[in-house]
């Protein structure tokens, strides 16, 4: 039930750190057409939709570093947009499938698990990623 | 606090990326998911296989541990239950064995050879789910004899879905509640199709020349008829009861199989000749006409090789 989209999440953190906003976009995409090539459905689904969410992430990022809270709760709302992005692009692509019996769990429940994962890890892994110790320390 | 300046080319890059997915998407959709976008996915399937299948090997027993912990009330009945099954399976081996022991004696009395029509059975275990598509990632290939379209059932024998895409190492199962082809069966002595829909996981009974109703719980199998799998397996039962309309009958079937809870499944060798399947036709039409009234309706549907 509780099913986090890790590469989703991933993507959404590393819109936090100091990588270049480009690069960021170019590892969104490259992740989403790594997932649509290892499974069934329609490629660059997930580009798509990955490329957004690092867009809107990058976009807004200012607002997820104010305490560890907000960026799960940033985090919780971006995943949901990208969630509900997959469904429909998805939908109007042909994979009805999306649209499958657990979608509404789905909605509930991916961004619920990404928030509180981004709760935890968020900070470390900025962190690690800049390394930079004073990263996201909400002082 | 983080660098609120946006860079300069990020709107072109992002928009050169969207138009990039979405070429992507329609050359893939267009090409029906075969052509280089085929050879990309089975290409990058080869290559992630050996890392999926680690990942599995050491994932699978801590899911199954958390699993077990969660559910130890219920496993505890279970085991009681299956300690009963196993002594009455038991007993009914010995059974077999001498019915077994009897049928060797008879053919050697009369010279009999078998058949030779035993399907070959390849178990596999299902290593990852790579989307919300449902489709199973199974940790045989190729190399172990697995051909795309082949059907696949789970340990109880019991319809799962059939390969759709296969590597050296790993395949891909489309299940039958996705679709996208129908299944033909038969219910009772009516033969019918089966029919994934979107949103549910029930399927949908379709039965064009219905002479009789059908109840609640009435076993679905599937049919000779069909071309993706072997007669006599179950598919489901039928969830509501449903009588014959001008001919025709229409109702729901809850699949046997819980495809989110399939750790392990079996491929099957059917049909025994892989070169055989391939060269059939990917669907068949079959139409039936009744007469309503003053006129007559012709009701075609596509059994995708099912």
């Amino acid at each position: 039930m509780f099913i986090p989209d890790l590469v989703m999440l991933v993507v959404i953190v590393v819109s936090l750190t100091r990588i270049k906003p480009e690069a960021v976009l170019s590892i969104a995409f490259l992740s989403g057409l790594m997932v649509d090539l290892l499974g069934s459905s329609v490629l660059g689904l997930r580009a798509i939709v990955f490329t957004v969410v690092a867009y809107l992430a990058y976009r807004t990022r200012d607002r997820a570093d104010i305490g560890r809270i907000i960026t799960g709760l940033w985090t919780g709302l971006l995943t949901l947009g990208g969630v509900l992005l997959l469904i429909i692009v998805g939908t109007l692509f042909g994979q009805t499938v999306l649209l499958g019996e657990g979608v509404l769990g789905r909605l509930l429940f991916v961004p619920m698990t990404n928030l509180v994962l981004a709760l935890i890890f968020t900070p470390l892994l900025v962190r690690i990623i800049d390394r930079d110790a004073t990263a996201f320390r909400y002082t | 606090m983080l660098n609120r300046e946006p860079g300069a080319r990020t709107l072109p890059t992002f928009i050169t990326l969207l138009v990039m997915g979405l070429l992507l998407m329609t050359f893939d959709v267009r090409s029906e998911g075969g052509g280089v976008t085929g050879t990309l996915r089975t290409g990058a399937q080869t290559i992630v296989a050996p890392l999926q299948k680690a990942a599995a090997f050491v994932v699978s027993p801590v899911v199954d541990m958390i699993d077990s912990l969660s559910n130890v009330a219920t496993l505890r009945e279970q085991n009681i239950a299956l300690q009963r099954e196993l002594a009455e399976a038991e007993a009914a081996l010995i059974a077999v064995d001498d019915d077994l022991a009897r049928l060797e004696f008879y053919e050697q009395l009369y010279d009999l050879e078998t058949s030779g029509t035993d399907i070959g059975r390849t178990v596999a275990q299902v290593i990852g789910r790579p989307d919300a598509s449902k489709a199973l990632i199974i940790d045989k290939g190729t190399s172990n004899g697995i051909a795309v379209g082949q059907p696949v059932i789970d340990t109880s024998g019991y319809v799962v879905g059939t390969v759709q895409r296969v590597t050296a190492g790993t395949a891909i199962i489309v299940p039958i509640t996705v679709g996208p082809d129908a299944v033909a069966v038969i219910v009772g002595e009516q033969a019918g199709v089966v029919v994934p829909q979107v949103a549910t996981n029930e399927m949908r009974l379709e039965i064009f020349d219905a002479r009789e109703p059908v109840f609640e719980l009435d076993r679905v199998v599937t049919s000779s008829a069909s071309v993706r799998f072997p007669a006599g397996y179950p598919v489901g039962e039928v969830t509501a009861d449903a009588a014959p309309s001008v001919g025709a009958l229409s109702t729901g079937v809850r699949p046997f199989v819980n495809v989110d809870a399939l750790r392990v499944v079996v491929v099957l060798a059917w049909p025994p000749d892989p070169v055989t399947a391939a060269s059939e036709p990917e669907s068949e039409e079959t139409s039936t006409t009744s007469t309503i009234g003053s006129g007559s309706t012709t009701t075609s549907t596509t059994v995708g090789g099912g």
